[in-house]
């Protein structure tokens, strides 16, 4: 199923021929030229937020390496680039030097870069090539934090720079201030990004040491989560909330084989006295005659783990996850990086070529605006038409509308509305809401049903005209569907 | 019991608010002084949300009476104080009337069914004030009142543990800064996972303005291993932004495991004595320290903001209103200025114009006069006026009035357009024009004189018979003694026919000679009659022109003079009301001028509470006089 193929040719036509119209200006070119590459490139999401709150960890822990950040002599705060490279290599790209390439080693604790002789600017960019199945699909952006020294002014003015920058954001957050979510919400006065609202997802970072690191904290944080997800303010912003505990994803994905011996150790401690000296982290780390493990031992798990960490960890080897791989597969799980992965995948990758194509209209747009053009005004014609035609930016619209709740469709309407246009998921068997290994022919009679119904409610006379309106791009979805169903056949 | 120092000068404070018409400073401040009045510490718990405001106030009191969980909990301030007997009460919507003690703010509506002060089990205080709270009381609650009997409370303090300063998707706000100057001790809670924000620095700040005391607490160290690094931090940014608060290291959890197993070297390191000591050291410190400081910032606050606007009135004393004076003063005399340069202007225009009128006018007159002389000459070179005279006189008559009428026609003419151009040359405002009949000339006045016959010497018979008799008689004569010779008698037919032939010649040159005589005369006469008309005409026509220009004169003259009264009046009005205005800002200026250095020597006084005794400690407001 493409029914994105046909948006994505459209909108490489409009950049091939916004390309010969600008022929004549140099720097009208250029940033064609580029976002042409972008557009051919991975997706990029960028990671943002405020300070310390764990976006270089989070980038680890997506990876599954440290690799993240790029300490930068003198501490001077640039944007990173991590994306899939052939070998390991750091580039510094610097608006007042030429591209240098920085002297790289890469060790059991990740990547080890020799910052010697870079002058680093605030302006500078660091691309770092990974060689990583997990950056195949898309390039990750570490971003300065936003709103740390500076005022909310300034926040407002970098989250718009990154989001010029990237295709999908991920907004990370312990607890989203009222602030930070105006600031996410689309540009207003952007014809590109009203038309395709939303290309967020908020991460509720540092899960771990949510309700002060009791053992339960991580279904704590899905229930703030879940809560969130049903707070109009928030989901007018973002596609999804999903709390993550990336110390603990970083630390189980790595997870080493002493680590692992000095988890169990502690494990076979006996719970009351492990419980003295787990209570803090000044505890731990202190002397005593219970504390099985060696100082330096110590030092080193409460700085990969976290004293959460270390609670679940032996807890968890405690209760039988007797392998490196046993309890590094739980630990994973537990972390939330899973679910990360699976948002990012259902609302970024796969729906790769819309958010590629917004981000190219919206360099169309700019353009277009910045330098005018007759030549150029078939070009905003069209971009306009594509805007208010194209089904994909109308499931966009529609799923933004759904996600705040202003359709005037029923809530149990409403949520298979968000489900057939693809709020959980752009894939045939999960629109349709199957959730078992179905035939050929219980898909085409499920889709033929769902199309029937949903005629029936654009055609109701007891809605009102959004919610019919709603319901006639879910019919569209549905056919979209049906069409898409019926192709492989006849081949 | 001697009335303390600070509270005779917060009462002048009050007073001064009331004179200055600010009752809202005054309100807050006598509720600050009530407040102050009492022995017990209010120690309000601020901070970002998920912070452990609720926990740390648990931990104090180690009970579980404050609302702690994961997500957003608190969402109504609960106060705690001292009680013999553990007690909860929820105060709802309805509340007595007074300044809002905490958590003001939009509140839901009135659900009158409730009553004002719900009693609940303190078990269950924590959970009312929460997100789980009763769905009858959601969203009501305003404050939970709860009273513990703990030691730590009886010495005289009073916890208030508010909901989050700012958080997403939550319309009541938490602590604001009205909410913090009714403080005597504020605590900023923030744990030590991270460094303070932006946001909490500049919660710090307001802080620091209207509360005594102002102590960080910082949670959580148990959580993370980076406390001290986090801890070090904070301090250096503090003293890097001059905030000079002190910072206590706690872990509530350490706290409350410690009351649990009666563990005093874990209460020791939960860096709870420390905060204890702290806050047991300002209630100590309330009736004399802290109230003083409170008083000194509440004060000098309340001062401050009756000083700004008293020091802007002084600056600026009504721009509008003189400014408008003076843009009339100066109009008014640029008025006077022109009138002054253009008077003499338009009196020369006048006479010049109406001499040269009188020269036109004379010239005009003598021409066409003397084109009627000609023409009466000429007439009078043929016609014999005896016969023509009657004639003659109407034709003279009528090309006289006829003269006369043009002439003083294009007079009228020529004097309008005088007028109007001396008019343009006297500035007139107010678009007034000149009177109608300033231009006018009386037309009665025009006269043409009976014309007097000349005396004409008609050849009567007689006078012919006794003409041709004489004539004859020479002819008679003469041819009668020429034929006498010839013998023929004197009388004879040829004597007699020279006499007639003599005769008739003399009767004929006789006649001739009467004609010319005649026109002579009559030509005299048409002569002096016009002559006459023209003095006469001339000298009306001149009289009345210069009766005229000295209307005009004295109108102009009149009007002229009208504007300049009224310009000088103008003037002088608005020199009079820059001169009042002057005299009563100067006034004003002065009263307020006394007003500030009353207001300087009240600040300097009330500031001088704090130097006395805190040395050092300097309040960043300045004031000049």
């Amino acid at each position: 199923m493409r029914p994105n193929a046909e948006l994505g040719e459209l909108v490489w036509a409009m950049l091939n021929e916004a390309l010969e119209s600008y022929a004549d200006s140099p720097r009208a070119s250029d940033w064609l030229r580029y976002h042409m590459e972008r557009y051919r490139e991975p997706l990029r999401i960028a990671l943002a937020g405020p300070p310390e709150c764990g976006k270089s960890t989070l980038v680890n822990a997506m990876v599954g390496e440290k690799i993240a950040p790029i300490g930068s002599p003198g501490g001077v705060v640039v944007s990173t680039w991590f994306q899939d490279g052939p070998a390991p290599t750091v580039t510094v790209y610097s608006a007042q030097a030429p591209a240098r390439e920085l002297a790289v080693s890469r060790s059991e604790d990740g990547l080890q870069v020799d910052t010697r002789g870079w002058q680093p600017h605030h302006q500078d960019r660091v691309v770092v090539d990974w060689p990583t199945r997990t950056l195949r699909e898309a390039t990750l952006i570490d971003t300065p934090a936003i709103g740390s020294a500076t005022g909310e002014e300034a926040g407002t003015t970098t989250l718009a720079q990154i989001a010029g920058e990237t295709d999908g954001l991920l907004y990370l957050a312990r607890q989203p201030r009222g602030a930070e979510l105006q600031a996410l919400q689309a540009s207003p006065g952007n014809p590109v990004a009203e038309s395709a609202p939303i290309n967020t997802i908020l991460v509720l970072a540092k899960a771990d040491e949510l309700g002060a690191g009791r053992i339960d904290a991580l279904s704590s944080a899905q229930q703030v989560a879940r809560r969130l997800r049903t707070d109009a303010r928030v989901a007018a912003t973002c596609q999804s909330v999903v709390p993550v505990a990336g110390m603990l994803g970083l630390a189980g994905k790595t997870l080493r084989d002493n680590e692992f011996a000095w988890l169990q150790r502690l494990s076979t401690v006996p719970r009351q006295t492990a419980d003295t000296f787990l209570i803090s982290a000044d505890r731990f780390l202190a002397d005593s005659p219970h504390q099985p493990l060696p100082p330096a031992a110590r030092v080193s798990l409460l700085e990969r783990f976290g004293l959460f960490g270390i609670r679940l960890a032996s807890l968890l080897a405690r209760r039988g996850f007797d392998t490196p791989a046993k309890l590094s597969a739980e630990l994973v799980q537990r972390s939330g990086l899973g679910e990360l992965r699976e948002a990012i995948n259902m609302f970024f990758v796969d729906r790769r070529e819309v958010l590629k194509a917004r981000s190219a209209l919206l360099a169309l747009d700019g353009l277009t605006r910045t330098e005018p053009r007759p030549s150029a005004r078939r070009l905003v014609g069209q971009l306009e038409r594509l805007l208010a035609t194209a089904h994909e930016f109308r499931e966009l619209r529609l799923l933004a509308t759904l996600q705040a709740n202003r359709t005037g469709l029923p809530a149990e309407l409403g949520t298979e509305a968000n489900r057939l246009i693809g709020g959980q998921g752009v894939d045939m068997l999960t629109r349709l809401g199957i959730d078992y290994e179905a035939t050929e022919i219980e898909v085409r009679e499920a889709i033929g049903q769902t199309v029937h119904r949903w005629r029936d409610i654009a055609e109701n006379p007891m809605l009102d005209a959004s919610a019919r309106q709603a319901a006639q791009v879910v019919l569209r979805s549905c056919e979209g569907l049906l069409g898409a169903f019926v192709e492989p056949v006849r081949q | 019991m001697i009335a303390p120092p600070w509270l005779s000068l917060l009462d002048e404070t009050i007073g001064i608010c009331l004179a200055h018409e600010r009752g809202d400073l005054a309100e807050r401040l006598r509720y600050r002084r009530a407040r102050l009045l009492t022995p017990k510490l209010h120690v309000l718990v601020v901070g970002a949300a998920k912070q452990g405001k609720s926990q740390l106030v648990n931990a104090l009191v180690n009970a579980s009476v404050c609302a702690v969980g994961d997500d957003l909990t608190t969402m109504a301030p609960t106060i705690i104080q001292h009680a013999e007997e553990p007690s909860a009460v929820l105060v709802t919507d309805r509340r007595p009337a007074g300044p809002p003690a905490l958590g003001a703010g939009p509140l839901p509506a009135l659900s009158q069914s409730l009553p004002d002060r719900i009693p609940v089990p303190v078990e269950d205080v924590a959970r009312q004030t929460s997100g789980r709270a009763d769905p009858a009381l959601r969203g009501s609650v305003v404050t939970a009142e709860v009273g513990l009997p703990r030691q730590l409370l009886a010495a005289g303090m009073v916890l208030i543990d508010t909901p989050p300063t700012e958080v997403a998707g939550r319309n009541r706000p938490g602590a604001s800064v009205a909410d913090l100057d009714q403080a005597d001790t504020v605590v900023l809670v923030s744990d030590a996972t991270c460094e303070l924000t932006s946001a909490e620095l500049e919660l710090l700040v307001s802080a620091t303005k209207s509360a005594p005391s102002v102590l960080i607490a910082l949670t959580k160290t148990d959580l993370s291993p980076r406390w001290r690094t986090i801890a070090e931090r904070n301090r250096t940014r503090l003293s890097e932004i001059g905030l000079q608060a002190r910072m206590v290291p706690v872990s509530a959890t350490l706290r409350l495991l410690a009351a649990q197993h009666n563990d005093k070297a874990m209460n020791e390191e939960s860096g709870f004595a420390e905060l204890v000591t702290c806050l047991q050291r300002d209630v100590l410190a309330k009736p004399d320290t802290l109230a003083r400081r409170g008083v000194a910032m509440v004060a000098g606050t309340a001062i401050v903001e009756v000083v700004g606007p008293l020091r802007a009135s002084v600056v600026e004393p009504d721009p509008n209103r003189s400014a408008e004076a003076i843009a009339k003063l100066r109009s008014a005399q640029q008025t006077i200025e022109d009138l002054r340069r253009h008077a003499s202007r338009w009196q020369t225009v006048l006479s010049d114009e109406t001499s040269d009128l009188v020269t036109d006018i004379e010239y005009d007159l003598r021409e066409r006069t003397r084109r009627i002389l000609r023409e009466a000459d000429r007439a009078f070179e043929t016609a014999d006026p005896q016969v023509t005279w009657a004639q003659f006189e109407d034709w003279l008559m009528e090309s006289l009035t006829e003269t006369a009428n043009a002439n003083y026609g294009w007079l009228l003419d020529r004097f309008r357009w005088l007028a109007e151009k001396v008019a343009q040359s006297v500035p007139m405002p107010r678009g007034e024009s000149m009177p109608e009949d300033m231009a006018e000339l009386p037309s009665d006045r025009l006269g043409v004189e009976e014309l007097e016959a000349p005396r004409l010497e008609p050849f009567t018979l007689g006078q012919k018979a006794f003409t041709a008799l004489r004539s004859s008689y020479g002819g008679v004569l003469m041819f009668g003694l020429a034929t006498s010779l010839a013998g023929l008698p004197l009388i004879n037919p040829i004597s007699l026919g020279a006499g007639v032939a003599f005769g008739g010649k003399g009767i004929r040159d006789e006649s001739e000679g009467r004609l010319k005589r005649r026109q002579a005369a009559a030509r005299t006469a048409a002569q002096r009659h016009i002559d006459d008309f023209y003095l006469s005409f001339t000298k009306d026509c001149k009289d009345l022109l210069r009766q005229a220009q000295r209307r005009l004169r004295d109108h102009f003259l009149q009007v002229t003079e009208s504007i300049q009264d009224e310009a000088l009046a103008i003037a002088e009005a608005a020199r009079q009301s820059i001169q009042a205005d002057a005299v009563h800002t100067d006034t004003r200026n002065r009263q307020v001028q006394r007003d500030l250095e009353k207001l300087v020597n009240l600040y300097q006084r009330v500031q001088a509470l704090v130097t006395a005794a805190v040395p050092a400690r300097s309040a960043g407001l300045e004031i000049t006089a």
